[in-house]
């Protein structure tokens, strides 16, 4: 029926958050509202949303999380209270290169805790840590589904299995 | 890593050997899309959950609720959209048979989803893929692509009147999300936290519309079915437990990986001493966590000897169950009491913070087992363990609390010799209280 | 809840409870106590604190009774080992990371998890791990948060998003370490507190009340908020002639907001003990001269000359007598009586910007509660913005949307925020209101308001139907935008959409806790107005009699008309504009210390009790005119007693005929009082306005911009303005440094122009 049926429009945004939301390409643009396509409700599409703008922007940084309300017509406090709830989004910065050693059942009886610290000696940081010049982060996580194969590390979201001193080696030297 | 089927012709693993399983052109010459061909041409919605229920297949996501049965919850006369969701969110430590079937044989989940999407009315349904498996997701999206370009996706499927679309979703890293109603909270943009049932998700699930959730095997599983005939299907497992069964086999066992069973195997200790090559370096066995970490712990004695069957029926009898069948091998030279402390940790890590006992709970358990393992055990802590774990079992609002209860119940049931020097000062008595584990372990 | 009733079997007993009955809810009204956190009635279930265990037959498990609703046969056990221990358990978790520090906690001997912990007895601490740590902080000026001592029951998050629809305060974080906060940690919101008022430990706390006293030092006293026309009943906790905190905690109150406040009624009641108070009657002797503090004989003796001289000079009608909406309405009725009976001028009237005369003369049906909006199955909103204006209607009808499905219409020039419980927008022109009311009272003519007010007609047909197919009660709400002839037709949508089963019931939206009792007691009744009055000074009217003050918008209007007057006598609180340029300043008393009545928007006459002793020398409004009266040879003759007073009321004004201050003791069930209802012929009315909007042009800009929260109650008022705080949220709650610390000790406000100097 007619316009006069209201639509919500965008939330007025706290005005203390003091920063622009971000922008992003055409491309990138594109591809977010290829992701809004796929649902009948916006907000959806958040985790999607979440990962394009860490990917962009490095973690969800204040104007990564003003962009994703003004885009999903939400409140900065819906952005945060998902983002801070899912272990992948991360709300602070992380390394380039963000190492993550499976600590679970499977891989712990073969070996994982060996693994970690062959890698915090290598890196000189403990799990948790990111090297000084900001290219890796070392974390431990729970189970990645690579029980099989274990021990195994995920380095971005690149599976490294059946891990040994030399194999680590190896991955990080073939590292750009 | 091996992929093999054992004791059955390979059904949900025909065509994991293939080069270029993945793709569209590999899976139609090898009888791909045959069973959405053979339900578009002339099986009505009731037909296929016929075949379903025929078949005894019972949800492979870890609570094995038959799958037909669900189907049939679904409200036929509901005008709202219907919703068919996969879950892929495959977290359940010790579980990674979903991946490969995405990974080798995206079409067949596909094909699975089309059937069932035929079969409740749907016309939208979602993947939904755990973060950290994004190379998964790809590879879906890429067969998705072909699919809709060979015209098996999107509008007028095989040029019949049904349509349908199958989209891809991510998860961001939490096994919660893996809980049917989780997944539904956090497909909808929330936080995953679960939902109050009823309602059940068959009757509001997906933005409050009738939606059916299925594991991944469980929806590969269905092409055969509608190929071969539900019966027939059944026939291959037990008359509860209906077809084949993948199980996720990792630890101290020679040949870890994924292997498909027929429902009812026979034997567990030649499934692990025969079918997995043996103990790595020939050591003992000493424990087995055959579904799961959600699942009670075995002994070595409880398998050995005992010929347990390998389906639904034959690990509760053998007191633990098939959850999501991520079959867990542990030798001799590993600490029963450190295995669970590590997957209390775990759901110490994942819990979703919703309801006050599993939160604290499972909190509050990790200290104790820190403390224990710093030294500073004492003759009550068996007890106290126990008794915390009785007051999350039940109470909790969603099954995570339960689960996580289980392994230290049941550990500290079947293991105490890894428990009692840590916690007794004359290294022999423990306290515990048997009423209170609420479960018969020997 | 449909009538069928079911029959369940508590504990042995059999009961017959309506069919759908919340379980928890039964068992409660029929004895049987269940512990609980998160439930909340008229919250969204939550099921989450797991203490409202019990068990049921042919269950598995123990359930949880705030999520089980009645059905017939159940045989439900409240009380055994089993359960006791399960909840005993419960209690041990949520105590397990909880800081044992009730001492020094501001809940301390109000807190629920203390109460059950006591309740239980016996809990032996079997935590002996070291707890989770939080640093304490604060959120906002009025919310300090110790996330410590939270039990996650989420009660603040719900009334955040479906009380106040603005979700500012959410759970972050997963597992243990889930936290209640906001992005950032900075509170942007309406800063209402009632997060702080459900909270059921200390972990959300008043800020301006932090470490001041504990809750049992408190005289606790039952009143009613002074600011709007909401008329929330709230407790005023005071101790040793100070307030020190204003909650509406149900153990305290139980009245028509529940445990709702906003920030006004919630934050600003310092002013009432503030250092600003007029502390002494003051006399100017000369014009320009100074204020001298005098006694309060020589200032009524003065008052009381001055005033004979203009009179014997000028003729009564020379003097004008204006009060101010914020009275009383005891003091309301004196004023009258004193302009009416003792002065005789026809100079009287009030400071209130809506004036609700012709409103009231052609009521056709009673004015509706704010239960009656929650319950409504249509509600439409003309003008007024209730969310910065009255914010407990604002409550109401969101709740009505969102709990109880109703269809809200709004019709506004602005996009208010309410607009997003809106079903129907009719986004208007500015100032063109009024042809929407004509379009739905007669169609004839719908396309001429489509084109002044720029909508399309079918949305006004839209409308109309709306109205006339509801399926139960609609209510009508109207604000200061309408022109008095629109009230009148508004008035009388009796006739036009009432059917069976099918209510029509008025709620108007006026901007003072009392406007609507100064319009019973006769202030509103003469043509004239404060800008008349104002435009007459030093010709027609040489005096002024004023308890209140003019507001601001009146003076800058019409700058030095104050100086031409004879003699200006004001009542006041504080100094401001009117009284710089008295002639007698005389001290009143707040709210706070005195006893009365105010009547709210729903025509509800509540109980004003007294909680402190009049500051200084102030004293009730109603008193000094009634001195003044005796002293000009008039006894109104009602001794020291506030009660005398409103008996006269009773005797005199139609509507209030036959109450009591006995008859307004319990705030739970509050009196309406009888506005005279009946039909009445609108059809001037209709043509007054027909032919206004014939000239309004056909078209104009509209407003599209939504006002930030708080654009009104951030407003500084007088009141508001001696609370620091206030001066924080009017210039747009900046996030100071460090949380850690008040912000109030990191920035200070410069009185003259509200912006911000940093420490
Ligand atoms: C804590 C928890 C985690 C779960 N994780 C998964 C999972 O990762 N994958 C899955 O398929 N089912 C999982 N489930 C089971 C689902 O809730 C649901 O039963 C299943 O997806 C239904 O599909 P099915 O009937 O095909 O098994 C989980 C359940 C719980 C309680
Ligand atoms: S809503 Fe009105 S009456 Fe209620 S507290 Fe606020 S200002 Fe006072
Ligand atoms: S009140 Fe029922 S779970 Fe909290």
């Amino acid at each position: 029926m007619s316009t006069q049926i209201v639509n919500i429009q965008p939330l007025s945004q706290p005005v203390s958050l003091g920063v622009e939301p971000a922008t992003f390409s055409p491309e990138v643009e594109a591809e977010i509202d290829a992701h809004l396509a796929k649902y009948p409700v916006m907000r959806s599409a958040i985790l999607p949303l979440m990962f394009i703008v860490q990917r962009e922007r490095g973690y969800l940084d204040p104007p990564g999380v003003l962009y994703l309300a003004n885009r999903l017509k939400l409140r900065v406090t819906d952005i945060w209270e998902v983002a801070t709830f899912y272990s992948m989004i991360h709300t602070s910065p992380v390394g380039k290169y963000h190492i993550q050693i499976c600590r679970t059942l499977s891989c712990k009886i073969r070996g994982a805790g060996k693994i970690t610290e062959y890698c915090s000696q290598k890196l000189g940081i403990k799990p948790g840590e990111t090297t000084a010049d900001g290219r890796f982060t070392l974390s431990e996580v729970e189970c990645l589904g690579s029980c099989g194969t274990a021990p195994m590390m995920q380095i971005n979201f690149d599976y490294h299995e059946d891990l040994t001193p030399q194999k680590i080696d190896q991955v990080l030297e073939a590292l750009p | 890593m091996r992929i093999e089927a054992i004791g059955c012709e390979p059904l949900q693993l025909r065509r994991v050997h293939l080069e270029n399983s993945h793709t569209l052109d590999v899976y139609r010459r090898n009888g791909g899309y045959e069973a959405i061909q053979k339900v578009l041409n002339g099986m009505s919605p009731d037909d296929v959950i016929n075949e379903v229920k025929k078949s005894a297949l019972r949800g492979r996501g870890g609570a094995g609720f038959p799958t037909g049965m669900k189907w049939s919850f679904v409200p036929k006369d509901s005008p709202k959209p219907k919703y068919v969701v996969c879950n892929a969110d495959e977290s359940e430590p010790g579980t990674f048979k979903d991946r490969y079937l995405m990974e080798r044989d995206p079409h067949m989940l596909i094909e699975g989803m089309l059937i069932a999407a035929y079969a409740l009315g749907s016309k939208t349904t979602y993947i939904y893929t755990r973060g950290e498996y994004k190379y998964l997701i790809d590879i879906m999206d890429v067969a998705i692509a072909e699919a809709r370009e060979a015209g098996l996706v999107g509008n007028n499927i095989l040029g019949t009147n049904f349509s349908c679309e199958v989209f891809t979703h991510t998860g961001a890293g939490a096994y919660i999300c893996g809980e049917e109603t989780a997944l539904l909270s956090s497909l909808e943009g929330l936080r995953g936290h679960p939902r109050m049932k009823p309602p059940f998700p068959a009757v509001s699930g997906l933005y409050a519309c009738p939606t059916v959730v299925n594991n991944v095997e469980t929806l590969t599983a269905v092409p055969d079915i509608i190929k071969m005939g539900g019966e027939a299907y059944q026939k291959l497992g037990t008359e509860k437990s209906g077809g084949t069964k993948l199980w996720s086999v990792s630890g101290h066992v020679n040949s870890p990986g994924v292997y498909e069973l027929p429902m009812g195997y026979d034997d567990m200790e030649k499934f692990i001493m025969e079918d997995c090559h043996g103990m790595l370096g020939g050591k003992k066995l000493k424990a087995v966590i055959p579904g799961g970490s959600s699942v009670y712990i075995m002994r070595a004695d409880q398998i050995i000897g005992k010929d347990v069957r390998m389906d639904y029926e034959g690990l509760v009898a053998a007191g633990s169950s098939v959850g999501s069948g991520g079959f867990i091998v542990m030798d001799e030279t590993v600490d029963i009491f450190e295995s669970t402390k590590n997957l209390t940790e775990f759901y110490k890590h994942e819990s979703c913070g919703w309801c006050t006992p599993c939160r604290e709970g499972t909190d509050w358990l990790v200290k104790v087992f820190k403390r224990i393992e710093s030294g500073g055990g004492r003759p009550e802590d068996a007890q106290l363990l126990l008794d915390l774990c009785d007051n999350i079992e039940g109470k909790s609002f969603c099954p995570l609390g339960d689960a996580a209860a289980w392994p230290i119940q049941s550990a500290i049931k079947r293991f105490p010799e890894d428990f009692r020097p840590r916690i007794s000062t004359d290294g022999d008595t423990i306290h515990t209280d048997k009423r209170i584990t609420g479960i018969d372990v020997d | 809840m449909s009538t069928e009733t079911v029959k369940v079997t508590i504990n042995g007993k059999d009961f017959q409870v309506p069919k759908g009955a919340r379980l928890i809810d039964v068992c409660r009204e029929k004895g049987f106590d269940i512990p609980s956190f998160c439930y909340y009635a008229d919250l969204a279930l939550q099921a989450s604190c797991r203490m409202c265990l019990v068990r049921i037959e042919k269950m598995p498990k123990l359930q949880t009774s705030c999520t089980i609703t009645c059905t017939d046969g159940m045989i439900v056990t409240t009380q055994s080992e089993e359960i006791e221990k399960a909840q005993r358990g419960m209690t041990e978790f949520l105590l397990a990371n909880h800081p044992l520090d009730c001492p020094v906690c501001d809940r301390g001997g109000e807190c629920e998890l203390q109460e059950m912990t006591f309740d239980w007895g016996g809990l032996e601490e079997r935590f002996t791990e070291k707890k989770n740590y939080y640093a304490e902080r604060y959120l906002s000026p009025m919310v300090a948060n110790d996330p410590q001592r939270c039990i996650l029951c989420k009660r603040c998050t719900r009334v955040c998003d479906e009380w106040m629809g603005e979700d500012a305060i959410e759970a972050g974080g997963r597992g243990v370490n889930t936290v209640i906060g906001t992005y950032l940690g900075w509170l942007d919101c309406s800063q209402c507190g009632n997060c702080i008022e459900v909270c059921p430990t200390g972990t959300l706390l008043d800020a301006t009340y932090r470490h001041q006293t504990r809750p049992w030092e408190l005289a606790q006293n039952i009143t009613t908020c002074n600011f709007c026309s909401d008329g929330c009943q709230m407790s005023l906790g005071s101790r040793g002639g100070e307030v020190m905190r204003s909650v509406a905690r149900d153990r305290y109150v139980n009245g028509i907001n529940g445990e709702f406040l906003c920030v006004k009624g919630r934050f600003a009641h310092p002013f009432i003990n503030h250092e600003a108070r007029i502390r002494t009657p003051m006399i100017r002797y000369k014009k320009g001269g100074k204020l001298i503090p005098a006694t309060w004989d020589e200032a009524i003796r003065h008052v009381a000359e001055r005033l004979d001289k203009v009179a014997d000079e000028h003729g009564r009608n020379s003097i004008g007598v204006i009060g101010s909406p914020r009275l009383t309405n005891e003091a309301l009725h004196v004023l009258h009586k004193f302009a009416t009976e003792l002065v005789g001028t026809e100079n009287y009237t009030t400071t209130d910007l809506l004036t609700l005369k012709s409103f009231f003369q052609n009521l056709g049906a009673p004015l509706a509660t704010h239960r009656d909006i929650r319950y409504a199955k249509t509600i439409i909103q003309i003008g007024g913005d209730p969310s910065e204006l009255q914010p407990l209607t604002g409550r109401a009808i969101r709740q009505a949307v969102r709990n109880g499905g109703s269809t809200f219409i709004l019709v506004n020039s602005v996009p208010i925020r309410l607009r997003e419980q809106a079903k129907i927008f009719l986004h208007v022109r500015p100032g063109t209101e009024d042809a929407v009311v004509l379009a739905l009272s007669d169609k004839s003519n719908t396309t001429r308001a489509a084109r002044k007010t720029g909508l399309e007609s079918d949305a006004i047909d839209a409308t109309r139907e709306a109205l006339a197919n509801s399926t139960g009660d609609v209510v009508v709400l109207f604000g200061h935008e309408l022109s008095g002839d629109a009230q009148a037709i508004i008035a009388q949508w009796s006739q036009v959409f009432a059917a069976e089963g099918r209510r029509v019931l008025f709620h108007p939206l006026p901007f003072y806790n009392n406007s609507i009792g100064a319009h019973d007691m006769g202030m509103m009744e003469m043509p004239t107005s404060p800008a008349k009055i104002l435009a007459a000074a030093g010709a027609e009217i040489r005096a002024l009699y004023m308890a209140g003050s003019f507001l601001p918008e009146h003076l800058s209007a019409n700058k030095d008309a104050l100086s031409k007057l004879d003699f200006l006598v004001v009542q006041e609180l504080f100094e401001n504009e009117t009284t710089a340029a008295a002639d007698v300043v005389l001290p009143a008393a707040s709210y706070a210390e005195q006893d009365g009545t105010f009547t709210n928007n729903s025509g509800l006459v509540q109980r004003v009790r007294q909680s402190i002793p009049p500051v200084h020398q102030s004293k009730p409004d109603w008193t000094i005119v009634s001195q003044l009266a005796k002293e000009l040879g008039l006894d109104f003759g009602y001794e020291m007693s506030a009660s005398s007073v409103f008996l006269d009321i009773a005797k005199n004004v139609p509507a209030y005929e036959g109450l009591r201050y006995p008859l307004l003791k319990d705030e739970t069930n509050p009196v309406q009082v009888k506005h005279q209802i009946g039909v009445t012929d609108v059809s001037a009315a209709m043509e007054t306005v027909l032919n206004a909007i014939t000239s309004f042009p056909d078209e104009g800009e509209k407003i599209n911009a939504t006002p930030d929260v708080g654009t009104e109650l951030f407003r500084l008022g007088m009141l508001t303005d001696k609370v620091p705080q206030f001066h924080l949220l009017a210039s747009g709650n900046p996030r100071p440094e460090t949380t850690a610390i008040s912000p109030l000790y990191q920035i200070t406000v410069s009185r003259e122009s509200a912006d911000l100097v940093h420490r």
